[in-house]
Formats: C-alpha cells, structure tokens, sequence
C-alpha cells in the first residue's frame, strides 16, 4: 500500500503539472510550454508585452484559482462522506454549493459587492452554512444519516435556492444579470490574483484543520458508538467539520460559481487507489481536485472552439454517469468503497 | 473504582445502585429488553442519565469529556459493521485516540498496541485487513481495541453472542485472565451457564431494575430464573467437575399480565 501511494502521489503531482502546463499554453494566443517561465518572469518585472499579459494576469490567475477551488471542492466532499459515513455526499449534490452562491447573487443584487470584495465570500458562506445546517438537521436521526434522506433534502434546498437566484435575476436589470448567471453555471472567466489568494488562504487553514482530524474520520468508519467509545467527540467534531467544509465550498462557489462533483469523484476514485486512510486520503484529493479541475477546465476552452463551455457543464458532464453508476452499485448492495 | 449510585435513565433504567472494584469480572444478565446495553452505555459515559449518577474514580463520568473517558473507560459496543476498510493493526491503534487524537503514536502507544495485539492472539494477523477475519477473530481485534485504550475499566456489550463455542470460551478466557490482572471487566451476557463458569460475581437487571447482585450460585436460584428469565431451571453441582451448573427443563409459558 506505501508502494501504491506514492506511486498515486507520484502521478498526481505529474498530472498537476502538465495540466497546468496546458492551462497556461492553450488558447486564442499559444504560449509554448518553454517560453512560460520566461513570460511569467516578464509580467512580474513589470513588461506588458502581449504574452506577459496573457501569461501573467489571465493563465495564471486562472490555473489558481481552478487548482484551488478543485482542491476545496475535492477536500470538502472526503471530509462530508467522512463525517456523514456516506459515499454520495458531495458539497453540490447536498445542496451547500447552491446554497454558497445564492449568498453570492444576493452580495451582487444588494450592491454589497461593489463596496468590499469581502462580501461577497462571506454572504456566500453565511447562506452555504445555514443550508448544510439544514440538511444535516434534516439527514440525521437517531444518529446516523441516511443516505437517501441527505439526497432528497439535498435536492428539495438546491432547488429551492436555485429558484430564489432565478427570481432575483428576473427582478434584476440586464447587465448584473449576466453577472449573476455565471453563478448558476459555474466558471473561470475573469479569475484574478485577488480570488486567488482569498481561496488559498481559506484552503490552507481548512487542510490543516482536517488533516489534524483524520484520525478522527478513519476512526468514525467504525461507527459514531465506536468512535464515541474510544473517545472521539462526534457531535463537536462533526459539527466543526461541516462548518469548516462549508466555508471551503462557499468561498470557492463564490469565485467560480457552482461546479458539481469534483467533490463526489475525486475522494472515490483515490480511495481505491490509496486506501481509505484518511491523511493520504485528504492531501491525495486536495491534489486531485486541483487536476480534475484544471483538465476540466482545458477541455471547456478547446472543445467548441473559439467559443468556450463552462467548466461546470464539464464537471457535471463527467459527474452525473459516475454517479448514476454509484446509485446502481448501491442499488445492487455491492460495497461502495467508503 | 466503579460506583454507581441511584441511577435513572428515563423509564429503561430505574434507582440502579452498585459498587465495582479491581479484579472483579462480572457478569450482567437479564432478559431482552431489560436495559443491559443501556446500563453499559451509562456506565461508559456515553448516556447522560436523568438522574443519579457514575462515578469512576471519584468523578462523575457523564460530566467529563470523551478523552478523558475513554482513557479509565473501554467501552465495546454490540455491533462493529463489517466493512470497516483498515487492517487488524490500524483498527486496534485506534484505541489509543485518546492518548494521540492526531494519529501520530508514540512509543508508548506503539507499546500498548502490540502488547493488546498479543493479549488477544492476534500478532500473526495484524496486517490483515479486519473484513478478512472470521468472526471470532473479529470480536478479538474489538477487544484489543478496547485494551490498547489502557483503561483499568472494560465494559463488552455480548462480546460472544453469535460466535461458537471454541472462541465463546477463548474470549471469556482471555477476559478472566485480564480481570485476575486487576483490571474490572463487566460483560453483559446471554450464556446464564457460561456466567456460572466465568464470573465470579453476576448482577441482574429486569425491567430497568437491579433483581440480584452476588455470586452467580446466590443469584441463580430458580425463583430468580422462574421470574426474569421465565424458564424451568435449577442449579447443580456438576459431578465431574465440582462446578455449578444450570439444568434449564423448560420454556414457562407467557400468561397475560
């Protein structure tokens, strides 16, 4: 197994290279993988050649912020199937990611976006805690949540947001429409440094905080009666782990709008490959969520060319078969890996 | 070590009143439904009693917090889901959460896993994936869990039910031998004979309350069994062995109340 994993690690950091490789390279102006480090050191020394600029203030921030949003879709839905002991739980199909950006369209209609880049992430956050808030009061009874509970709820406040969103774009005049649409559809046009270093910010303190409780998580593959037994706090734990995932989720959705199952694909996928250990699990998705991403993302910009896909459309595109085909393994009562 | 007083817990559990010490291995009878798993999960901590309360070592349990608990308390639960995805080993180090909640174990905790690795026969396994297990082995790796948690208290909700009789008796075995360590074991228990052979002191609970507490000889009368456990039975002395036995003839039939 310590073989197979640093093997996985091995070719994840491979994938997030070349990816990003690509993601700098392809587009209207090719930039040649050779000529990238040469041009980013331009724009950063302050030439404003063509290249540099596309290099520089549209690539780069843009492979950030989808590396980052990858990760923090990626590490959320582990930590969710973690602590909701629920192979299907991804931050989009519960419910959180809709959630996230009607507090994001919300930021916009009030004009409170206009005054602080703040408030926009933080309303976002506001409304993606108070659905998982909702949901997870919803799913669990007598101490266990139950899986189609977590879907239908998940389903019934998705729905519900998306209906508020669509309605405030009706009332809205056209030009913060357009703006609030991309919400709705999840992408990466625009992305700035700014976003970035919001998103990073927030990763670095959600990874900590999950890494430090992953073995909390392995433990509670046992069972809440058994983890309780060996001393874990459940309740606080699982309370702190949700609120903390919501925040990743939210800040994400409220830079790239809503992509779904990153979350749900990357953590099944890698668990077979590297064990269901959750501190290589977590650091393994953190990763992978950042290449599904980005791959996402290059084939969004180069399949209709000149025009370009969202890259959620993408994301749901590869989602909605894989987890139809978890729906049918379960359906079938074969193990689904968690 | 173990002192509970007028203990209540809604209707399942009604002014239960005991004292355990170390050495002890007692055995908790009581027919279905009598409230046996409530009173382990009470005595664990893991249930807030409406009223009355656990002490171990002097301190009210409930009141303290997880770790602490765990780290005076083991508790095994009935039921372990078969599908836990981690090797003997990962499993049993997780018993030492309350010692390292991070997972990173020291040599201390390396110790007291392999030693409850040991206790329980299970070294030749440990890097087998727990799914793998018979369900006797199964059972064992659960109890080296609790062991590895290097709590002076075990509580086993029927650490034996549905197991056969070679490990039924191996575990009580092993159980025992930790008791005359000086640790206090409690197990709940359907096996009225194997609580004969085993333990040297049996409480009984009946509809939420504490019917008998003694010798398994002085609980075991057949008024006791008559009444709780509705059947026919009668204790007696093995003549080979020189033990107490139970001779069961028959099920009583239910009469509406």
């Amino acid at each position: 197994m310590t073989r197979r994993r640093a093997w996985a690690f091995g070719a994840l950091l491979f994938a997030l290279f070349a990816s990003a490789a690509l993601e700098i390279g392809i587009g209207p102006v090719s930039i040649p993988f050779w000529q990238i480090p040469g041009d980013t050191w331009a724009y950063f020394a302050g030439h404003r050649g063509l290249d540099a600029v596309v290099v520089g203030a549209i690539r780069w921030p843009r492979l950030a912020v989808a590396v980052l949003a990858g990760s923090a879709l990626a590490l959320s839905g582990a930590v969710l199937q973690a602590i909701l002991r629920n192979p299907m739980a991804d931050p989009g199909v519960i419910g959180v990611s809709s959630g996230g950006a009607l507090g994001a369209v919300i930021a916009v209609a009030t004009g409170l976006s206009a005054r602080s880049v703040a408030a926009t992430p933080l309303l976002a956050f506001a409304s993606g805690l108070a659905v998982a808030a909702v949901i997870y009061r919803l799913a669990t009874s007598a101490r266990r949540t139950d899986v189609y509970r977590l879907l239908l709820a998940g389903v019934a406040l998705s729905s519900l947001c998306s209906a508020v969103i669509t309605a405030i774009l009706d009332l809205s005049p056209l030009e913060e429409m357009q703006q609030m649409m991309f919400w709705l559809f999840g992408g990466l046009d625009g992305s700035n440094w700014t976003e970035a270093a919001m998103l990073a910010g927030v990763n670095a303190v959600a990874l900590t905080a999950f890494l430090r409780l992953s073995f909390a998580y392995d433990i509670l593959t046992t069972g809440e009666e058994h983890a309780e037994a060996v001393g874990v706090d459940v309740e606080r734990i699982k309370r702190a782990s949700l609120a903390v995932a919501a925040l990743i989720v939210s800040v994400a959705v409220s830079t790239t709008g809503v992509i779904s199952f990153v979350g749900l694909i990357v953590p099944h996928i890698l668990r077979r490959l590297i064990g269901a250990n959750h501190r290589p699990l977590l650091a393994a998705s953190a990763l992978g969520g950042g290449v599904l991403l980005t791959l996402s993302d290059l084939v969004g910009r180069t399949v209709v060319q000149p025009a370009e896909l969202n890259v959620g459309i993408v994301t749901s595109c590869l989602g909605v078969p894989f987890f139809l085909y978890l729906l049918y393994r379960q359906r079938r009562g074969r193990d689904i890996g968690l | 070590m173990m002192d509970i007083r007028h203990l209540h817990y809604h209707r399942r559990l009604e002014d239960i009143c005991a004292a355990f010490g170390p050495g002890e291995m007692v055995g908790l009878v009581g027919p279905n439904g009598a409230g046996k798993s409530t009173l382990l999960r009470a005595m664990a901590g893991v249930l807030r009693p409406t009223g009355g309360v656990v002490q171990v070592m002097g301190e009210a349990i409930h009141a303290r917090e997880p770790r602490w608990r765990a780290r005076r308390v083991a508790y095994l639960p009935q039921f372990l889901p078969d599908d836990i995805p981690f090797t003997v080993r990962e499993f049993v180090e997780m018993g030492r959460y309350s010692h390292a909640p991070q997972g990173v174990l020291s040599r201390a905790d390396m110790a007291a896993v392999d030693e409850a690795l040991a206790v329980m026969g299970l070294v030749e396994h440990e890097d087998a994936p727990l799914a793998h297990l018979s369900g006797g082995e199964r059972q064992r790796a659960a109890i080296a869990r609790c062991l590895a948690q290097g709590a002076p208290i075990l509580l086993l909700d029927e650490p034996i039910a549905s197991l056969d009789i070679h490990y039924q008796l191996d575990i009580l075995a092993r159980l025992r031998a930790l008791a005359e360590d000086g640790r206090l074991v409690i197990i709940a228990l359907h096996h009225l004979e194997l609580a004969l052979a085993y333990c040297q002191r049996t409480i009984c609970l009946h509809r939420g309350r504490l019917v008998a507490d003694g010798s398994p000889g002085e609980v075991f009368t057949p008024a006791l069994l008559r009444d709780v456990f509705r059947v026919d039975a009668r204790p007696f002395r093995d003549p080979h062995s020189g033990a107490l036995r139970l001779s069961v003839s028959a099920a009583i039939p239910s009469t509406p109340e």
